[in-house]
């Protein structure tokens, strides 16, 4: 009986670190999606733009990770220009509001968007895993806690997570710029009747939309401690779950969807491997995602923190 | 748009030629043994699973990210149905590859049964909200297939992989028999669609689906007709290509398959039959050449490529050159 306990606590626990990085990821993903109804199909190939950039730049300068994340949060900058001026801007610059069609149309780009990126990862990066070896925060790579044994990058990462919702909060609830782009999000129309620019506040959530995820796939990083191009297939369906459950647009919403799904992931896990042990308990755990994902959608569309 | 029934009628059209065609094509390669019965086979699954997403996504608007769980549904629907049941396994060997069709039609109808549960709830949601609620349900499906399938099989390799036992399996000429039988269904059912009604009513849906309520289109029923016919055609084809593959395993739901049919769908032009068939062409020549020429880069140019049509021809290479006049008509009456 005590195995099942501490086998629950321990799955628990993880799961829910892991809800808090898959949480605080999705919010670049959040924020596209709300204030620019552009679905970014690429977010799994977006966060891997972040991971590789910091181990390329470990590996080949050993530069620190924690000084690398910066460099990667300004490729991650650039790369949101570019997306929009490339890809975005001919498609919705100078819409207002947008139809199903031209909706369409950016879900298609994107699409297109993550096909190039993946499979320009097999070629040029290749499919064998990398990582960062044996780096670790501070000394010890290990942390016990009574029977529980947790990573120091894991909760390095779910303590980074926090704080980047945090901060991404105040800054769109406290600056101008945050509350122009929360305008836009509102009513476009009614933005530029008081003097905000859509067109402007579009490229800047593009950039902070693919920044924040890039700058954020060093946290996957630190969870899988090996990166293949493969991780994007599974990262990018499960924010889909995080974003839609959180409610669109919103980034506290975002982090508690996150924690949701970690936690039911975590318990699911636990249960399946005491009651069928035949079943793989992983990928079982992973299906509950989904499968909050389309109960959100049918129910309640809005999500929990978000506007109808 | 309900016309009558008018064989001079449909053989002036274009497209019901080119259907012929491709059909006529296929045989004639095959007769003199120009290309392999497999790369006939592939080419076959690729112009009819574009044809079978083209009747959701095409007509009614529908961007389904999912549409690969039929494939998967129906695909271990027959290897399963062959493995436990005799009678089916001796089904499928007899009448030249049509007892293979007869099975995979089984197995088809019931991914469309699926669809029809599935689609009374994931049909009320418009838009991205839909592409997102069939992507869920496609992970959902791969990761419990994943997970519960390795305890159940009946070869107990402890993997979602389920082979087909040596006395199932059957010629390829009969594989191939059956496929350009579904191929020409596929390709017929579009047509005979998008000139009904019942097609018009789709692409009412399409442009505006209050609108069409409003004029009195049926449009929920309309729509998950669609989404089971659409369902039903992956999964018959699904079917013959997992029989052809010898087995069946959880990469039949993976995203890859969707990702085939909707880049088919945009190159060749949104709900277009010509446009599909032309698509699936395109998307078979680049797959191949490519691959051959640029192995490695070949689905990048790919994504390029899809990229280009997206921002300059939204309506695809059929699009492009829908207002040009060939006798007096306009070439986009005479493709549709």
């Amino acid at each position: 009986m005590t195995g099942i306990i501490s086998d629950l606590i321990i799955n628990i626990v993880t799961g829910v670190i892991w809800g808090l990085i898959i949480g605080s990821s999705s919010i670049g993903l959040t924020e596209l999606w709300g204030v620019m109804k552009v679905v970014n199909i690429a977010q799994g190939e977006t966060l891997l733009i972040g991971a590789y950039t910091v181990i390329w730049l470990y590996t080949a300068f050993s530069l620190s990770p924690l000084l690398g994340i910066w460099i990667s949060l300004i490729i991650g900058v650039l790369v949101g220009a570019a997306v929009y001026f490339a890809l975005l801007h001919k498609l919705i610059g100078k819409v207002e509001i947008l139809t199903l069609k031209t909706e369409m149309s950016t879900l298609l780009i994107m699409f297109a968007l993550s096909i190039v990126l993946s499979n320009s990862y097999y070629y040029w990066i290749g499919s064998e895993p990398r990582g960062l070896g044996t780096w670790t925060l501070g000394t010890v790579s290990y942390i016990e806690i009574g029977n529980l044994t947790l990573r120091t990058n894991e909760i390095f990462a779910g303590v980074f997570a926090i704080v980047l919702v945090v901060l991404v909060h105040l800054f769109l609830t406290k600056t101008i710029i945050g509350k122009s782009i929360r305008a836009v999000m509102q009513d476009a129309q009614a933005a530029s009747l008081v003097g905000v620019d859509p067109m402007k506040i579009k490229l800047l959530t593009s950039i902070l939309g693919i920044g924040l995820t890039v700058f954020t796939g060093f946290l996957i990083l630190l969870h899988e401690a090996s990166i293949t191009p493969e991780v994007a297939v599974k990262y990018a369906p499960i924010a889909f779950a995080v974003v839609v459950l959180g409610g669109l647009g919103s980034v506290m919403g975002t982090l508690v969807g996150g924690i949701v799904i970690g936690f039911v992931y975590g318990l699911t896990k636990v249960i399946i491997s005491h009651v069928y042990p035949a079943v793989l308990s992983d990928p079982f755990a992973l299906s509950t995602a989904f499968i909050i994902l389309v109960l959100t959608l049918l129910f309640k569309p809005e999500g929990l923190f978000g506007r109808r | 748009m309900v016309r009558d029934v008018n064989i001079y009628y449909y053989l002036k059209k274009p497209t019901l030629l080119f259907i012929i065609l491709t059909l006529l094509l296929v045989v004639l390669l095959k007769l003199f043994d120009i290309t392999t019965v497999d790369t006939l086979i592939t080419l076959m699954s690729f112009i009819s699973f574009a044809a079978s997403l083209n009747i959701i996504m095409g007509f009614a608007g529908y961007v389904d990210f999912g549409h690969a769980v039929f494939i998967g549904i129906s695909g271990y629907t027959y290897v399963l149905a062959v493995w436990y049941y005799s009678p089916l396994n001796a089904l499928q060997h007899i009448g030249w590859g049509l007892g293979a069709f007869t099975l995979a039609v089984i197995a088809g109808l019931v991914s469309a049964l699926v669809a029809g549960l599935v689609g009374f709830a994931v049909l009320k949601l418009r838009g991205a909200y839909f592409a997102i609620a069939t992507l869920g349900l496609s992970f959902a499906a791969l990761y419990i297939i994943k997970s519960t399938v390795p305890a159940l099989e009946p070869t107990q390799f402890y993997a979602a992989e389920v082979i087909l036992p040596y006395h199932a399996i059957i010629p390829k000429i009969y594989v191939f028999n059956a496929m350009l039988i579904a191929t020409a269904f596929v390709l017929i059912a579009n047509y005979v669609i998008r000139n009904s009604k019942f097609g018009v009513g789709l692409l009412a849906i399409k442009e505006d689906e209050d609108a069409a309520e409003d004029i009195g289109v049926p449009t929920v029923k309309y729509k998950i007709l669609a989404y089971l016919l659409s369902a039903f055609f992956a999964g018959l084809v699904g079917a013959l290509i997992s029989l052809n593959r010898g087995g069946v395993d959880e990469t039949a739901f993976s995203l890859a398959h969707s990702i085939d049919m909707i880049v088919m769908l945009v190159i060749g032009g949104l709900g277009s039959v010509f446009g599909t068939m032309l698509g699936a062409y395109i998307y078979y020549w680049l797959y191949d050449t490519l691959l051959v020429k640029f192995p490695g880069i070949n689905l990048i140019i790919l994504g390029i490529i899809v990229m280009l049509i997206v921002l300059f021809a939204p309506d695809g290479i059929v699009g492009l050159f829908k207002e040009y006049k060939i006798a007096g008509k306009r070439l986009r009456e005479l493709l549709e």
